[in-house]
């Protein structure tokens, strides 16, 4: 049983529903906030999850960050040594998809030459009328620049725990492709 | 001389603590005197792992094989227990892509009952360290 831990970075443009996956995925499904309460500065929340199809988990260290500091520098002290990222935007806000470019180059800049499993997350697919960022876009952007992708709505619960399952699965791969290379070097 | 290192993988108690673990690559790998095991990390940085000696020892060598570590530090402590550790070095090794990191400490003779080797950073999400040797004479007691 390996037990695998990742510093994970929440990010996105404000209100797009970070804080709001962070709690519902920590509390299991048991809480949605109606209201919004903006973050400031980063929080922190702690969770343990099962790889799929294995008797290993990963351990989420997430930080949630705040989306009003896409241009803070403090964002950058806090960002260090990522491992793994949730890039999340809101599928009825066209400028919240369209800043996940500087969001992802923000973090790249933070982890040069080094692989960070991703995933990018649209939320609030509740609000079928309101949609302006269609999925098939949102794919192609996603494929482009190397993540996985999924659509989720927090205030209905559904898909909540995809993106998580996706990161553990990705960074428990990540880990058995080092320990081979590990293996090869004696 | 005698090879600390050899002797106390004899006893099986050399490693005392590590903060990671994966069941098939665990700490006690990178005191058993093969280069072939290793320990893994398996989370955020920092990492570290104590090694023990049964008694007081001047240690007159120190050297790693690791992979992919980037800020080390080695502490000793001549305590009983493993407590008030204080700095040997620190060092930023060199990556070596597809080869081992063969890191050699250039110390004078100290002593010391424990070693602590703390791992700052890395160069990638998780580190190897394949062997670590620790060479002196025990003292005379
Ligand atoms: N309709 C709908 N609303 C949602 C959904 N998820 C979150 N919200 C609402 O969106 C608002 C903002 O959610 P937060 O989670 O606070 O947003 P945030 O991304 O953490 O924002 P910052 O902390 O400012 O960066 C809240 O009022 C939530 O109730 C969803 O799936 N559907
Ligand atoms: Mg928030």
């Amino acid at each position: 049983m390996v037990k695998l831990s990742a510093k994970c970075l929440l990010a996105g443009d404000p209100a797009v529903g970070k804080s709001a996956l962070a709690q519902m995925f920590r509390n299991d499904g048991a809480h949605f906030q109606k209201n919004y309460t903006l973050t400031t500065g980063i929080e922190l929340l702690v969770k343990a999850i099962s790889v799929p199809e294995t008797s290993d988990s990963v351990e989420f260290f997430i930080f949630d960050s705040a989306g009003k500091d896409l241009f803070s520098e403090m964002l950058e002290k806090l960002w260090e040594q990522p491992n793994v990222l949730c890039l999340v935007y809101d599928v009825t806000n066209e400028q919240s998809f369209n800043n996940c470019a500087k969001w992802l180059e923000k973090l790249r800049a933070q982890a040069v030459g080094m692989h960070i499993p991703g995933v990018l997350v649209g939320n609030k697919t509740d609000l079928v009328g309101r949609r302006v960022v269609e999925q098939k876009q949102a794919q192609e952007w996603a494929d482009k620049h190397g993540l996985e992708y999924c659509e989720m709505s927090v205030k209905e619960m559904k898909n909540f725990e995809a993106p998580f399952n996706i990161l553990a699965k990705s960074f428990y791969q990540l880990y058995k492709e080092k320990v081979e290379i590990f293996h090869s070097l004696a | 001389m005698r090879s600390a290192e050899r002797r106390l993988s004899a006893a099986g108690a050399a490693l005392l603590v590590a903060t990671s673990s994966d069941p098939e690559h665990p700490a006690g790998n990178v005191a058993d005197g093969r280069s072939d095991t290793f320990w893994t990390t398996t989370g955020m940085f920092p990492q570290e792992f104590i090694i023990g000696f049964p008694e007081r020892v001047t240690i007159s060598r120190v050297a790693i094989q690791c992979y992919l570590v980037r800020t080390l530090r080695i502490e000793r402590s001549v305590s009983k227990d493993p407590v008030d550790f204080e700095e040997c070095i620190e060092k930023d090794l060199q990556h070596t892509e597809g080869q081992l990191q063969m890191e050699e400490f250039p110390l004078p003779a100290f002593q010391a009952t424990h070693l602590r080797f703390i791992i700052k950073s890395a160069f990638d999400h998780f580190v190897s360290v394949h062997r670590v040797i620790a060479e002196g004479t025990a003292e005379d007691t």
